[in-house]
């Protein structure tokens, strides 16, 4: 798939629920082959949007296109959906469970079979294979969800907080996974409200609040946009000058060190300085970019 | 339609390979047959006969009254028995009698009376019986009961004092017993249907009456053991959170069907395996009574009524089936379905009353709107089949509003089950209900 096709594309797309509206004039775009995430806070309307582009639910105007397609019910046999509200059918068997799941994304039989063992080898889960699941425990439960949603190799795989629940090792295999997809062309949207988590592996991402997008674009782009104009410090002393609002802006502390966003017109070398002349020992100085949380902070409180 | 039918293959395929489906089959017939037993036991359990005194003051009454009650019990025991074998055996143990003559002629009736009643209080005797001089003119008689609570003795005395009476009567009026025999002679009234009378002479209706109240019985049965199985195989998804998962691959309607079809499925595999154990059993007693002298036929029904009891059980299972799914779309935990569904199952009795006003007057209008609403047709139109088989565009417009009827009410259930598990409890809007009407 050619770098700059398109999978999903929304035009002023609105949603509402009686008086409540939870997706307002969204307009974004999917690139192929990209790791896209769609973030914000609970309630911004994140699921909202993926159950339309999964054609879950109608939006009440605009238009979507998938694969450069009006969405219709064949084109869901192409998408992935791993939704936040998740489960297994407590008394099957897990390859039971699997072979249900590629079925009704109308997948050959022959297929099937050899794509569940090597899902299941895939997640460490081989020997479970014809257990029920409810003698699996959440972690091994959550792994088989994921295999539910990529089992028919989708072109495009839709996950709306994966990793919640899981262990950092697993977290690290699903991680390994998502990106291997990615690397072989598959589209992927992410969809979570942990920032630090979307920062590793996103290279787009649209941030949602309130209904409403308030930044689009690539990860790079909107870092360097912002520029480094933070400084992780770690030092003795010196705690008048951290506070001084003409050099910091916003100062947040950490157990052992503090994050100090510089204010407009101040300078790195201006702070370093004036925290050496306060006599305070210094441990650590470093210019930092932003992180997505503070970016998304400052985006969201900006006034429109 | 490749989904469907995985939905169905899932549902059906993990029934009935459930422990519970095997312990199902099996024990509801054993449960079935005991219900049957125990009460043909307790009635078989002996009870000592009850001695009877008979004081006859006419003097003429006691051998008739003997011969009515025994001939009684003769009747109502084996058939084959001989008319000249002592009554030894009567099938109907609750109304064995031993009768004891008492002389009436030499001593006044209170002094008879005050010996019996001390024989009563000594449990010598359970009853006696006192016809007075004027008996067979005035027809009075006295019975005193020890167990006054005794409903059924009384009334088997009752009969045959007024046979033996009867007897006696046109004995005493001359009437020879030729006569005599060719008056108590049973008239038999044979009821044929119209068109069949003639030389070819059908049975009536009779045998099918006892089909379609099989059919609507099966057809109950099915309901109340399935109904709830519905319900649960809707919430099903909601509980397990597997709902939104599989809206990403299948439509709800879909899934809907494909769980209604998998779940009725499981029950007529189910119904089969009984149908198929109780025929063989049945074919087997048939074959013992056969053998024993005794004839036992299978009604004669047209071919044609038999597909249609067929028919219209399917249709009267589906129409109650499909409210349950109605009720397992709107609800989120069984027990509240279940309290939901109480009221189907009232309607699913009331249909069985129309039995009657439908079967007395089946060309009445009321008759063919009751059997045009698919929640009545099922029992309503059996009824009218097998009574005046109305004409067959009636019939098919019937199966065709009810057949529809579960396609409109799955396709209901599967919008407020999508809606009211992705909307939040929002109301469907019309626009929407529309679109997805069009996309479907």
């Amino acid at each position: 798939m050619a770098a700059n096709e398109t999978t999903v594309k929304l035009d002023g797309v609105s949603k509402s629920f009686g008086e409540f509206t939870a997706v307002r004039d969204l307009s974004l775009t999917v690139r192929a082959g990209r790791v896209f995430g769609l973030l914000g806070p609970n309630g911004a309307g994140k699921t909202t949007t993926i159950r339309m582009i999964v054609n879950i639910t109608a939006p009440d105007s605009g238009s979507i296109l998938l694969f450069g397609r009006h969405i219709d019910s064949n084109l869901q046999d192409r998408i992935g959906y791993l939704p936040e509200e998740r489960g297994l059918y407590k008394k099957m068997r897990v390859a039971d469970q699997l072979r249900f799941f590629a079925e009704i994304k109308n997948m050959r039989g022959k297929e099937i079979e050899s794509k569940i063992d090597q899902w299941l080898a895939r997640v460490k889960l081989s020997e479970w294979k014809n257990k029920r699941s409810m003698e699996l425990s959440k972690g091994m439960q959550q792994k088989i969800q994921f295999i539910t949603s990529v089992i028919h190799d989708p072109d495009l795989l839709i996950l709306d907080e994966p990793f919640s629940g899981l262990d950092p090792v697993n977290v690290e295999l699903l991680k390994e996974i998502v990106l291997d997809l990615k690397r072989a062309g598959k589209t992927i949207i992410f969809s979570t409200h942990q920032m630090e988590v979307a920062e590793k592996i996103c290279d787009d991402i649209c941030l949602l609040n309130r209904s409403q997008k308030v930044f689009e674009g690539s990860l790079r782009e909107i870092k360097s946009s912002f520029g480094r104009n933070s400084v992780a410090v770690r030092c003795e002393g010196g705690d008048g000058v951290l506070d001084d609002p003409g050099l910091v802006s916003k100062l947040v502390r950490h157990a052992d060190e503090a994050q100090a966003l510089l204010a407009s017109g101040a300078d790195a070398q201006t702070l370093l300085k004036r925290l050496i002349d306060s006599g305070a020992v210094i441990g650590k100085f470093e210019m930092v970019e932003p992180s997505l949380n503070d970016i998304f902070i400052t985006k969201v409180t900006e006034p429109a | 339609m490749k989904k469907f039918l995985s939905v169905v293959k899932r549902e059906y395929v993990q029934r009935v390979r459930a422990k519970m489906f095997i312990v199902s089959t099996i024990l509801l017939p054993l449960v079935m047959s005991l219900f049957g037993l125990v009460p043909a036991i307790i009635l078989s359990i002996e009870t000592p006969p009850m001695r009877v005194a008979v004081v006859d003051q006419t003097g003429r009454m006691y051998s008739q009254l003997r011969q009515a009650l025994f001939n009684d019990q003769q009747e109502a025991g084996t058939q084959n028995a001989n008319a000249a074998a002592p009554p030894t055996t009567p099938r109907r143990n609750f109304s064995r009698f031993v009768l004891e003559e008492v002389d009436a002629t030499d001593q006044p009736l209170d002094q008879i009376r005050a010996s019996l009643d001390q024989r009563l209080r000594a449990r010598e005797l359970d009853g006696y019986v006192i016809l007075p001089p004027a008996f067979l003119s005035e027809g009075k008689a006295e019975f005193v009961n020890r167990n006054p609570g005794d409903l059924f003795s009384p009334r088997v005395l009752q009969s045959a004092i007024n046979r033996a009476a009867r007897e006696q009567r046109l004995i005493d009026a001359k009437v020879d017993p030729k006569t005599r025999q060719e008056l108590f002679k049973t008239v038999e009234l044979q009821s044929v249907k119209v068109g069949a009378a003639g030389d070819q002479q059908q049975p009536d209706s009779g045998g099918s009456f006892a089909i379609v109240f099989g059919v609507g019985f099966v057809m109950y049965l099915a309901i109340l053991m399935y109904g709830q199985i519905i319900l649960g195989a809707v919430i099903e998804e909601k509980e397990t959170r597997i709902a939104e998962i599989l809206f990403s691959s299948v439509k709800p309607f879909t899934l809907m069907m494909g769980k209604l079809v998998g779940v009725s499925l499981v029950a007529l595999t189910q119904l089969a395996i009984w149908g198929i154990a109780f025929s063989v059993f049945a074919l087997y007693g048939v074959g013992l009574l056969a053998s024993q002298g005794m004839r036992a036929s299978i009604p004669s029904i047209p071919f044609s009524h038999y597909i249609y009891f067929g028919l219209f059980f399917l249709l009267g299972y589906f129409i109650y089936a499909t409210i349950y799914a109605l009720v397992g779309s709107m609800v989120t935990t069984a027990q509240e379905g279940g309290q939901l569904a109480m009221p189907i199952i009232l309607v699913l009795v009331i249909s069985f009353y129309l039995f009657w006003p439908v079967s007395r007057s089946p060309d009445s209008p009321f008759s063919f709107w009751v059997s045009m609403i698919p929640f009545t047709a099922p029992v309503a139109m059996l009824v009218r089949i097998v009574t005046q088989t109305p004409p067959f565009w009636q019939i098919a417009l019937s199966l065709l509003i009810g057949f529809s009827s579960v396609l409109v009410i799955m396709w209901l259930a599967s919008r407020i089950y999508r809606v009211g598990m992705l909307m939040y409890g929002k109301r469907v809007s019309i626009p929407e209900a529309i679109r997805w009407a069009r996309q479907a």
